[in-house]
């Protein structure tokens, strides 16, 4: 085998393409031959510099610029304008306000009974935003006092119920004590007498008031306490 | 590939981020290849965008029948390449060899700095000088198989020619890689050894 052909296969060889008849041959003419030695260790380097080179990275900007050659600038979606668009208002200083605003705002279209669903001529009127406002006022109010009433009025009946029905009890548990003094609970401490006639005052009032409340524990209320009974 | 034809299709149908997602994946390795075939940063990248201006403009003459869309960009760089070398032979041949070899003795040795990165990149820079010295037909043929590891066939349909021609190139190109790195080598070892004290 010649210079040359060696020279012609070394590429083949170098990457294991030759059959190993040739290869053998190959090896066989590198063995004895310098030159050609040298020569495929110098292509051998070259290859492996080749192999073990790295890419060089292009600017970043390069494909911008490649984009504004072709389809110039590109268009925002409507997500990145509604964005941009937001991205002032976004910032402390300015959403504060928008905020207080929009939540001024609906107070008032509140207080007003405004519908902004069916907006009228008379709605864009602020005598009407007032009267509405002061009629709506003037409602707010009476339901919270009308509330309080009532839940007055629960809290009171409850509590009647807790002494009324207290009262039996406590006269058995204080009967059978030895250290009571004598005459019983018709001497009793005044308070007791003032609260027994506010209690059977105010049942004497509700039964007129509700039928179905005088008799309890099979007993006409009437029976019990009476007016006639207040000192 | 699968994934370029389908980008392909999205940017025929004029879809603006499809032509994004092929750019992300090719502008890379034509930058690489117009870097390789000029040697020159500024170069390579007009030459990268003049690629990619003339791919879109031609994007749909691509035919998948005769290779994949990265062969088809390959070739399309090439003939570019090709174009350029053609209208830049006079600029060059004002620039003597001999000069280059010049500067390149006259850098500092890699083994005088610490820092290791300084020697990757000088033996870089010697590979690059290295390619520059070649015909443009052995450079295509060692870039296209050696820095982009196509096969024969890819750079076969890429040059345009058989691919024995393309064994043939490659083969001597490496060949005178060798023997112009040898040369290199053997130019900057008698500089460094006269720098010594």
């Amino acid at each position: 085998m010649t210079h040359l052909e060696i020279e012609n296969l070394a590429s083949d060889y170098l990457e294991g393409l030759l059959d190993p008849s040739l290869r053998s041959t190959v090896e066989a003419h590198l063995t004895g031959c310098a030159a050609c030695r040298e020569m495929m260790g110098d292509v051998r380097h070259a290859l492996e510099l080749c192999r073990a080179a790295e890419d060089v990275e292009p600017k970043p900007w390069l494909v911008s610029k490649i984009l504004m050659a072709t389809i110039g600038e590109r268009e925002p979606t409507w997500v990145e304008r509604v964005i941009a668009f937001l991205r002032p208002a976004l910032q402390p200083r300015v959403a504060y306000p928008i905020a207080m605003t929009v939540f001024t705002f609906s107070i008032i279209v509140n207080a007003a009974g405004l519908n902004l669903r069916s907006l009228r001529f008379e709605d864009l009127n602020p005598r009407t935003w007032v009267g509405r406002a002061d009629r709506q006022g003037h409602l707010m109010i009476a339901r919270v006092e009308k509330f309080c009433y009532d839940l007055r009025m629960v809290v009171e009946i409850e509590s009647r119920f807790r002494q009324l029905r207290g009262q039996p009890q406590g006269q058995e548990e204080e009967t059978p004590k030895p250290a009571a003094p004598a005459g019983g609970s018709s001497q009793g401490a005044p308070s007791d007498r003032t609260m027994a006639a506010n209690e059977g005052a105010w049942f004497e009032v509700a039964a007129r008031s509700e039928p179905a409340l005088p008799t309890i524990g099979n007993q006409p209320a009437s029976t019990k306490v009476g007016r006639s009974q207040i000192p | 590939m699968d994934q370029d034809l389908e980008l392909l299709h999205r940017c025929l149908a004029g879809e603006n981020s499809a032509w994004e997602g092929l750019l992300s994946v090719y502008t890379r390795k034509i930058y690489n290849l117009c870097y390789r075939f000029t040697g020159r940063a500024v170069e390579a990248e007009d030459l990268t965008q003049e690629v990619f201006i003339k791919i879109f403009q031609t994007l749909q003459s691509f035919d998948a029948a005769q290779g994949s869309f990265s062969t088809w960009l390959h070739r399309v760089a090439r003939n570019h390449l090709v174009d350029h070398y053609r209208r830049t032979k006079k600029d060059r041949m004002t620039g003597s060899i001999e000069d280059d070899l010049d500067t390149l003795v006259e850098r500092p040795s890699p083994g005088a700095g610490p820092i290791g990165h300084l020697e990757e990149r000088e033996r870089k820079d010697q590979l690059q000088r290295a390619l520059d010295r070649l015909s443009p037909d052995l450079r295509e043929a060692v870039v296209l198989r050696d820095l982009h590891d196509l096969d024969y066939v890819e750079i076969a349909q890429v040059l345009g020619v058989p691919q024995g021609t393309v064994k043939s190139r490659i083969n001597r190109g490496r060949l005178e890689l060798a023997r112009v790195l040898k040369r290199m080598e053997g130019m900057r070892g008698p500089a460094e050894a006269g720098s010594e004290p």
